[in-house]
């Protein structure tokens, strides 16, 4: 049911990888440049592990819904801009304390979850996915229109704390979202969601509340989107309906969790770190130069390589990234290495 | 012997064409009742109007004196209601093992399991339906008589006070017939009452006690199965008037 990096060479990377991020930015705090510790954590350092960060909560979060129960979601950006939305509005207008506010990034968008999902949920496959696109660009256009939200113009948020605060909180959120994860599916929601996931009918005759299990997979999913929304409210200090209702962000949560390993824990963190990685080096935002290309034919490149990367990995991987260890696609270092040991007899 | 499942009048049309027309019957706690008829006499449909799936037009389905037609198919699996289905739907990514557990997961509420039990109750169904050597398979590399089995001890899993089995034998060759009706009979010893739909007759004569004839949505015969076989309108049915005709002269 669940591949596991059971690779140990891999694992230690990955855990000296944690470490090295959360230590750098403390290099970059006064005491540390006074003593000559030189900068590594820079602007452009604090933006793109940040952004890794939150792609790794929103991957995740979608991967509840979309991953663990089936349900393709493809509107779940709506959350991230309610979410920001919420932050904002009571930031700015009723003055309330960013971190307070934040709770509601995290509240509003899961009970809106609810009750779009009681109806929607009900929809399978291909309707599910357009119904739930059709809302993700509809709340984001109703916001956009009311004068009182701000509309086109946007929020603008006071500055609340330096980069490493944000950085830190949006780790944090992704530490929780991959928790939860974790934990859904030892327990019998995840067993349940799952089990809809791989047939709905037989679940719901074997005593699993479909509505009720789906619902709160959606609510669960929407909530921690909505926090990473929330941060970024507080980060980018500009909310508007362009930057949190970015259709693009629909389209990349969802190849990062299917890159990674949809339904697994460390699939979607995987898709999200990797796929961040190769789209900023590609495009020219980690500042790597690629000989004979200007930087508009980059932003091309990037587009095509990600469509490439996306057939390949649907037709040898299908199970994403984490399938390439101790998995089942012919492709796995696993496979590798049974075969070869059943051939050298 | 208290009835312990109750049909009165059900219907279900779908359109314009009647699956079942003002069904009746009763079956009482500890009895294995077989069901039969031809091709699209409606024994699906019944057994998707007592497992919550379909809601009938009319009619009512009453279990251990709780009206369950029209209630959602997990509150009647929560009552202690469990099916099979004709055609298998297992959890594919799920081992053989997993898919048991998700039964004591969930199931009826007496029996509902917290992970680490459930697992331990899909090892002992496993064992029941002899599915025990093959229970960290993926449900992918299983033979169809597997699959059915799989199918069974899901269903057993749940802690059923009554068990609808859907064609379980269908497809089988003799010896696994004769495997599958002695996981039928376990199953019913350890206290189960048991609807079953079938085809093969043998299976019906083997174990059932009492039998319900449908034919086009209506029922036709009820009785004892040796009696119920022998009846000129249940042969009409399943051969035609001719075959009857000549069998009567």
């Amino acid at each position: 049911m669940m591949a596991r990096l059971r690779s140990r060479p891999l694992a230690l990377i990955a855990v000296i990888a944690l470490v090295v991020v959360l230590v750098v930015p403390i290099t970059s705090l006064d005491g540390a440049q006074s003593a000559g510790v030189p900068l590594i954590a820079n602007k452009l350092w604090f933006r793109l592990a940040t952004i890794m960060a939150m792609f790794v909560v929103i991957a995740s979060a979608w991967n509840l819904i979309g991953g663990l129960t089936g349900y393709a979601a493809f509107g779940n950006v709506a959350f991230f801009g309610l979410g920001a939305y919420a932050v904002g509005i009571l930031v700015v207008k009723f003055k309330v304390p960013f971190f307070v506010a934040l709770a509601a990034g995290a509240v509003v968008p899961a009970l809106f979850a609810i009750v779009i999902g009681l109806p929607l949920l009900r929809l399978r496959g291909h309707y599910f996915a357009v119904a739930s696109l059709g809302v993700g660009v509809a709340v984001g256009e109703l916001i956009n229109n009311t004068d009182q939200l701000g509309g086109s113009t946007g929020l603008f948020l006071p500055i609340i704390a330096d980069d490493i605060v944000f950085f830190y909180l949006m780790v944090a959120a992704a530490g929780l979202t991959a928790g939860v994860t974790w934990l859904v599916l030892r327990s019998r929601l995840g067993y349940g969601l799952i089990a809809i996931r791989e047939n709905e009918d037989a679940a719901a005759v074997m005593g699993v509340n479909t509505t009720a299990y789906k619902v709160t997979a959606f609510a669960l999913s929407a909530g921690l989107t909505g926090l990473a929304g929330g941060i970024f409210a507080g980060w980018n200090g500009f909310v508007n309906e362009e930057n949190v209702f970015a259709i693009t962000f629909n389209v990349q949560m969802i190849l990062m969790a299917l890159l990674g390993g949809a339904g697994t824990v460390i699939g979607p963190v995987i898709g999200a770190i990797g796929l961040q990685f190769l789209i900023q080096g590609l495009s020219g935002g980690l500042a790597i130069p690629i000989p004979f290309l200007s930087d508009a034919v980059r932003a091309v490149v990037a587009q095509v390589v990600l469509g490439i990367l996306l057939v390949v990995t649907v037709t040898f991987v299908p199970r994403g990234i984490v399938d390439f260890f101790g998995g089942t696609s012919r492709l796995s270092l696993a496979y590798f290495r049974r075969s070869l040991r059943e051939t050298s007899v | 012997m208290t009835a312990q499942l109750e049909l009165r009048g059900v219907t279900k049309r779908f359109g314009g064409v009647a699956a079942l027309s003002d069904v009746s019957f009763v079956v009482p706690e500890g009895e294995i009742l077989g069901i039969i008829g031809p091709n699209g006499a409606g024994k699906t449909t019944l057994l998707n109007c007592i497992s919550g799936i379909y809601k009938p037009d009319s009619g009512s389905v009453e279990f251990e004196g709780r009206t369950i037609s029209g209630m959602a198919p997990h509150r009647v699996a929560r009552l202690g209601v469990g099916r099979t289905f004709q055609v298998v739907k297992p959890f594919q990514s799920m081992t053989v093992r997993e898919n048991a557990a998700v039964g004591a997961l969930f199931g009826s509420d007496k029996a509902r399991l917290p992970p680490k039990a459930a697992f331990q109750r899909a090892d002992e169904v496993l064992e029941m339906v002899g599915l025990a050597p093959k229970a960290g398979q993926r449900v992918g590399g299983l033979t169809i008589p597997d699959r059915k089995r799989l199918e069974v001890a899901r269903a057993v899993a749940t802690g059923p006070k009554l068990l609808l089995l859907d064609e379980v034998m269908a497809g089988l060759n003799p010896v696994e017939v004769d495997e599958a009706l002695d996981m039928v009979r376990a199953v019913h010893r350890s206290g189960v009452t048991i609807v079953l739909i079938e085809h093969v007759m043998r299976v019906i004569v083997g174990i059932c006690s009492r039998v319900v004839v449908l034919h086009f949505g209506q029922l036709l015969a009820e009785g004892e199965p040796e009696t119920v076989l022998r009846d000129d309108r249940v042969i009409e049915a399943y051969l035609g008037q001719r075959y009857a005709r000549r069998n009567r002269g």
